[in-house]
């Protein structure tokens, strides 16, 4: 039997993983186009001025010469910058997007679950799975052996987690800087989103003068940050406002809570929410939600119960069947009977058959070939009864 | 997936520098390059004393004709950058789930911590083994770590045609490979004979007859029709006859690269572990399709407003490959409901099997039973309580 892989629940994992590298990308090309209006509106300016000055008469040949170089040079940067940009950034990000999109291509052409082909993709879909939740749990060097010694650098995100990292090291340190660039880079999707997280930010560094009670630097920080959010936070900027009358070591609790340093902890979630949300990266790892999916399909009370435990069985393993105990029991509406001494599924050609008294069902396959080599006699493994094949009853499971 | 690898196709060529031709606008490189030619000239022009106030304004004018050039090559990028990200929007329909944050109890993160650090043992990735056992601090049972190393390389010794470290393992674990009925020690023996054969041209057979002699003799009572094969085998040779032969199977590679499955299976069952790899199964149930069924079976309750009538239980059932089906589950045809300790399946003298709650609702006075799928009826005395 061959069945083709269940594209639909494939690629409901694959979401970010298509996704990522086209933000980069997207990140790249709004720098080159910073770079192209800083450089050519200044060209413009220089090249309008030039040609003025000249109708009117008023510039020397000295002055020209000096004007047409600085233009040069301008243009010169222009094009180093954007040769560089295109080479360190945007070819190897264009060569992600291609390598990955085309990894999940591969799949979709695929006919069978069990052909050795979909076999080595399930098994560098485990790795870039492990590697995402290593890189979650922070255990970056693991990380990053796994995906060296499998070759799947490209395919896992690396760089955005060293970025993650490096934003909530400087968040643990109490510096909102690099959160603010990170927000200054993605003000527009962040925007898009209403994702609050900048004001958030800007609300701490003001909280933070006022813990330091440099109140008139905090007075003018106010006016300059926090006023623009007037419209959406006009309550938590009143609120904050009242720290300039209140020090840190107030009881007070509505301004105790402000000064709290616990904010900084939930900061760092909220940046981590944002940069997955940004990314279409769920908030739990990918290995997490496929392994509640998985475990859920198999984990049935038989698990749990010493005489019915199986080896083979995922979920009987006692670490895997621990995690299974936070999803549900799997649900059926069909029975399937496996034979306990082959293994097999019992089914119309290999058909159950019971031991007459104490009912224990086995398949035929397995009883006729203890028959066969005792003159016909069955006993049963579990209860050690006893009798001659024929006795043995027919069980119809409809 | 093709729908987005053309607009990537299309994007590709629009960023590459050399291909000017392929955008509507020339590329920003030959934009910038025209740029600085005319500055040069212009830069000439003034030092030879042969500027005129028109070239200033022609070279202003060229500057504004560059950055219309630049600014067409930017939007014509981004129009296929957004074109691109509309490709994506179509194949990924579904976002990813948020679920509550799971395996977070410190038992839990251990377990999973346990689970990872034996994939990459039981997968033969010892060195990603070793540097995640030392970042988590995991505390893994030490044997496991030595017995997957020695798997390892037994496995890597098969690759390369040794069948030496294989063969004492056989050797030391005999009873149990006898009792679980496996032909694992013999395929092992046959394998090198084969080699032994075939290994010459033309063919060395005294020396493989030789290993027959010192190694079969044991194996002839339960595998005499194939140990009869393979010395058969012989009037074939050489192995491009052997090929077009009734034993052309005994020529094929499969006959030593099955092994390394097969023993890598006995090994684990010997440490108490399953066939599969369980973090691969877990995973490709959940990523192929089990993941998607639930979250349509939670947005259809949703819809309907009501809740799981079990939340311990899913609402939907996932179909599951045969290899995958572990334990024995009894629905009942009449009740649909899973069979318990409490409401067991009973088997009717018919041989029709239904739980012992509906048994009950069929029966009429004085316990006589019709069962629901054939004409025969029986009392409920007699039915007999089944175990799977």
């Amino acid at each position: 039997m061959t069945t083709a892989p269940n594209i639909e629940g494939i690629m409901l994992f694959e979401q970010p993983f298509a996704r990522v590298p086209y933000e980069n990308y997207r990140k790249v090309f709004r720098a080159s186009q910073k770079n192209i209006e800083k450089e050519l509106g200044a060209l413009q300016t220089a090249a309008a001025d030039l040609a003025r000055k000249a109708q009117s008469g008023a510039v020397s040949q000295e002055d020209a010469t000096k004007a047409v170089d600085g233009m040069l040079k301008r243009a010169e940067n222009l094009k180093r910058k954007l040769g560089e940009l295109q080479k360190n950034a945007g070819t190897p990000t264009l060569g992600v997007m291609r390598e990955r999109l085309e990894l999940l291509a591969s799949v979709e052409s695929m006919q069978s679950a069990s052909s050795p082909e979909f076999d080595r993709w399930a098994d560098t879909r485990l790795d870039r799975w492990l590697t995402d939740w290593a890189l979650r749990s922070g255990k970056e060097r693991t990380a990053r052996k796994l995906a060296q010694a499998r070759g799947i650098e490209r395919l896992v995100d690396l760089e955005l987690f060293s970025e993650i990292r490096r934003v909530e090291e400087a968040l643990k340190r109490h510096s909102c800087t690099e959160a603010l660039a990170w927000c200054s880079e993605n003000k527009t999707a962040l925007r898009k989103a209403k994702n609050p997280l900048e004001f958030e930010l800007r609300l701490q560094e003001f909280i933070e003068l006022a813990r330091d009670r440099k109140l008139m630097d905090a007075i003018v920080y106010q006016k300059k940050h926090l006023v623009q959010w007037q419209e959406t936070h006009s309550a938590q900027i009143q609120h904050a406002s009242g720290l300039l009358a209140y020090a840190p070591g107030t009881t007070c609790s509505p301004y105790k809570r402000l000064y709290d340093l616990g904010r900084w902890e939930t900061l760092v979630r909220s940046f981590r929410l944002a940069i997955y949300n940004l990314s279409t990266l769920p908030t739990e790892p990918l290995l997490h939600l496929a392994m509640y999916a998985g475990l859920a399909s198999l984990k049935l009370p038989a698990c749990y119960d010493h005489e019915t435990k199986n080896v083979d069985c995922p979920v009987c393993d006692p670490d895997l069947g621990l995690l299974a105990t936070e999803v549900p029991f799997s649900h059926h509406f069909n029975s399937t009977i496996v034979c306990r001494l082959t293994g097999k599924i019992m089914n119309e050609n290999n058909s159950p058959l019971a031991f007459p008294k104490n009912g224990h069902v086995y398949s035929k396959e397995a009883l006729e070939e203890i028959a066969a080599i005792n003159d016909g006699m069955v006993t049963c493994p579990r209860t050690k009864e006893r009798c001659h094949y024929t006795e043995l009853r027919k069980v119809f499971i409809s | 997936m093709d729908a987005s690898l053309k607009e990537l196709a299309k994007l590709e060529k629009l960023a590459s520098s050399s291909g000017s031709s392929k955008g509507k606008s020339p590329s920003i490189d030959d934009s910038i390059d025209s740029l600085l030619r005319s500055l040069r000239e212009a830069k000439d022009s003034i030092q030879s004393g042969a500027a005129t106030p028109d070239s200033f304004s022609s070279l202003s004018k060229k500057v504004e004709s560059s950055k219309k050039d630049i600014d067409e090559r930017q939007k014509e990028v981004y129009n296929s950058l957004a074109r691109f990200g509309k490709a994506l929007d179509k194949r990924f329909t579904a976002p990813l789930p948020s679920y509550q944050p799971m395996f977070t109890s410190p038992e839990a993160v251990v377990a999973l911590e346990r689970t990872v650090a034996a994939h990459f043992l039981r997968t033969g990735q010892f060195e990603t083994a070793e540097t995640f056992i030392e970042e988590s601090g995991v505390d893994i049972y030490p044997e496991l770590h030595t017995h997957f190393l020695d798997l390892h390389q037994i496995i890597t010794a098969l690759k390369a045609g040794n069948i030496a470290p294989a063969l004492e393992w056989t050797g030391r674990n005999r009873a149990f490979l006898e009792a679980r009925a496996s032909p694992l020690e013999f395929y092992l023996h046959r394998s090198q004979y084969i080699r032994l054969l075939l290994a010459t041209h033309p063919p060395n057979v005294p020396t493989a007859l030789a290993y027959a002699r010192a190694n079969f003799a044991p194996f002839y009572i339960r595998y005499d029709a194939e140990v009869n094969r393979l010395m058969n085998c012989i009037i074939y040779l050489p192995i491009a006859r052997l090929q077009a032969s009734p034993y052309a199977d005994l020529a094929s590679p499969t006959l030593h690269l099955d092994l390394e499955p097969m023993f890598a299976k006995e090994y684990c069952a010997n440490l108490g572990m399953g066939r599969q790899v369980p973090l691969r199964v877990v995973g490709d149930i959940g990523g192929g399709g089990a993941l998607a069924r639930i979250e349509k079976g939670r947005k259809v309750m949703r819809e309907r407003k009501s809740e799981w009538s079990q939340s311990d239980e899913l609402p939907i059932e996932i179909p599951l490959p045969v290899e995958n089906r572990y334990h024995s589950v009894f629905a009942c045809p009449v009740s649909k409901e899973q069979s318990t300790e409490q409401n067991p399946p009973m088997m009717m003298n018919c041989g029709h099997v239904i739980t012992k709650d509906s048994l009950q609702k069929l029966s009429k006075p004085g316990g006589r039973v019709k069962c629901p799928y054939c004409p025969e009826e029986s009392n409920l005395s007699t039915a007999l309580r089944v175990y799977f």
